[in-house]
């Protein structure tokens, strides 16, 4: 089953090929800096692995992609459309772009099914039949087919992250962005996410990924980006980054993390 | 063939360490809870005895200016002659004796015992042997100034006679005036309490206004003024009933309206995030995700809210309610002045706190079980 996958040459991309682009990205929070004039491309199938220090403005990119985060200045382009345009429809934009939060989020009063179908319901406007196959689909796809009826609350770490993976692909978004969603999870809990997420990109999902899971970024991303103190100070292909770092800032980053 | 272990029928209990007793605190405790139970028997003992006697007006009630024209001018008699009975005095005095002992055995030995029990016992016994001497004490005194005032205005259930279905009305008449405020309050706070978290000024301002001026100005200057307001500002035909059911839920809406506010603002922020980010505008995320989490939350406050509501339905009584709409204060109020007996208002208390001790001890059930079952709620995933 490849539900989520996306379809090149059905979707309507750029000229260029770019499902995403950012451009002159700055945020202040209050007085503080946090991006500082970043530009980046993603394109269908890309694998895009951020690492960076912490409050470096990784999330706060990432975020910026959906616009839970307003740029203070620049725009980003999804799909062609400069959605930091203030008349563009948020809501639906969003519908095409998963997230998948470091503290999982999921809502505590719905069982995991309730969970996915909720948004293909009341927003996508999907038959609860329909809702309820696309969801468990998606929850047989994470492994969490045989857990539909429970509650956030009686699930771990790693199971309620995989549950919010479900729901964010249930609606057959075209790019996911994780945002350190193995942070929040014990180390013996770390790997069933990250299978999942492993498989995701072999299926050819978009996907923005920051993380602290070195081994990750490095097998799985087609291409890193080191953010610190909100600027991309280097990208390039990964292994190429770990085995050659021009920079001495990522050349201590990796001193102190590897 | 697999034979499994059948599981222990008895639940594993943590296991009792506080050790055992011993005879001296053993009798600190048991001197202590004598020390009470003495007092009580004994003056319950004499006022029984008394109210059940065929006693008439005695020389020591007419000096404590109680007339046998009195309406219950015996009953008051009998209660403030039980207070000087024999029996009550010894009662009064060994039982303030029993507590003297209690206190003095158990605070000079308590630091010596070696096991929490004994520990227990001592301490426990002490501060039981307190209470009976302050109870005892305090009954003497009593008795000593001028108990016949006290009775013959606070505890002559005489001039009460025929008014229990008045009271009966005084309470659901209070009920109504609450329950319908309350309800009213819900809605104008819910909405109101969105209206405060809103982005925009321009949304805000308004109900914050509101807000500051039903919270800022007291119940009964809005109550008198709704009503001249509502009958001759507006020339409006209603009820003061209904005028004070309309001001009770315009003042409770801004309380709530607060209550609401910091429930939804208590619910991390990243469900609102969640919500939105799966395509969600900012009512459906409201809808869905906020509001059904806060709502748990805003239960217990809500529901003191409303035991607060209930007391403060007594300023009805400056509004000119018509008989059949009085509420508990205003059936005592107007019992009072027909008879010049305070006792009405002993009964009001009690009128009140028959209906608003069950419903704290309601509050409180509700708190422990939604503190302690935080997981796996179920029920309200619409």
């Amino acid at each position: 089953m490849n539900v989520a996958a996306p379809d090149p040459g059905t979707r309507s991309t750029e000229a260029d090929g770019s499902l995403v682009r950012l451009e002159g990205i700055h945020k202040w929070f209050g007085n503080l800096h946090v991006l500082k004039g970043v530009d980046l491309t993603m394109r269908q199938r890309d694998v895009v692995v951020v690492i960076g220090p912490s409050g470096g403005g990784k999330s706060t990119l990432l975020r910026c992609v959906s616009l839970l985060e307003v740029p203070t200045l620049g725009h980003v382009w999804f799909e062609g459309k400069d959605i930091t345009d203030v008349r563009t429809d948020l809501n639906e934009v969003r519908t095409h772009i998963g997230i998948v939060f470091q503290a999982y989020n999921l809502f505590p009063h719905m069982t995991a099914l309730r969970n996915v179908t909720v948004a293909l319901e009341k927003v996508l406007k999907v038959s609860s039949d329909e809702a309820h196959q696309r969801a468990m689909d998606q929850l047989a796809r994470v492994g969490m087919g045989n857990k539909a009826s429970s509650y956030p609350g009686q699930l771990s770490g790693g199971q309620q992250q995989r549950v919010a993976i479900a729901r964010a692909l249930a609606m057959k978004p075209r790019v996911m962005l994780f945002d350190e969603v193995t942070s929040a999870l014990d180390p013996e809990l770390v790997g069933e996410v990250l299978e999942v997420m492993i498989r995701l990109a072999g299926d050819g999902m978009t996907m923005m990924v920051v993380t602290h899971e070195m081994g990750f970024a490095r097998e799985v991303g087609t291409r890193m980006l080191f953010l610190d103190d909100g600027r991309i100070v280097e990208q390039g292909e990964p292994r190429e980054m770990f085995y050659k770092p021009q920079s001495d800032r990522l050349r201590q980053f990796f001193a102190k993390v590897l | 063939m697999a034979v499994t272990e059948a599981p222990p029928l008895e639940p594993e209990v943590a296991p009792d360490v506080r050790g055992p007793t011993a005879p001296l605190p053993l009798a600190t405790f048991a001197l202590g809870i004598a020390s009470l139970v003495v007092i009580a028997i004994g003056v319950l003992w004499s006022q029984i005895n008394y109210a059940f006697s065929d006693r008439v007006m005695t020389q020591y009630c007419l000096d404590q200016q109680i007339s046998p024209e009195d309406n219950g001018g015996i009953g008051v008699c009998n209660i403030i002659e039980a207070l000087q009975d024999p029996v009550t005095t010894d009662a009064l005095y060994l039982g303030i004796s029993l507590g003297a002992a209690a206190l003095i055995l158990g605070a000079s030995t308590y630091r010596r015992m070696d096991s929490k029990r004994k520990r227990d016992h001592a301490i426990t016994g002490a501060v039981l042997g307190s209470q009976g001497i302050l109870l005892g004490v305090g009954i003497l005194w009593f008795r000593s100034v001028s108990p016949g005032l006290f009775a013959k205005h606070f505890l002559n259930f005489a001039d009460l006679q025929g008014y229990g279905g008045a009271f009966l009305r005084g309470i659901r008449n209070t009920l109504v005036l609450a329950f319908a405020g309350e309800l009213g309050g819900i809605v104008i706070g819910l909405v109101l309490g969105v209206l405060t978290l809103s982005e925009r000024r321009v949304v805000r301002a308004p109900a914050r206004l509101y807000i500051n001026f039903f919270r800022g100005t007291p119940l009964i200057w809005q109550l008198v003024t709704g009503y001249f307001l509502l009958l001759f500002g507006f020339g409006l035909r209603m009820s003061a009933f209904t005028v004070a059911i309309i001001v009770f839920a315009l003042n409770t809406g801004a309380y709530a309206a607060e209550v609401f506010r910091a429930g939804i603002q208590s619910i991390e922020r990243g469900q609102f995030e969640a919500a939105r980010s799966l395509g969600m505008s900012y009512v459906q995320s409201m809808r869905y995700a906020i509001v059904p989490q806060a709502v748990r939350r805003v239960i217990p406050p809500l529901m003191n809210e409303f035991v607060i509501l209930i007391k403060d339905t007594a300023l009805v009584v400056a509004l000119g309610l018509v008989e059949s709409q009085y509420d508990i204060f205003t059936t005592a109020r107007e019992g009072q002045a027909a008879t010049f007996n305070a006792t009405f208002f002993t009964v009001a208390a009690i009128a009140y706190l028959v209906v608003t001790l069950p419903l704290i001890r309601l509050v409180n059930a509700v708190e422990k079980r939604l503190r302690s079952g935080l997981v796996g709620i179920a029920g309200a995933g619409s």
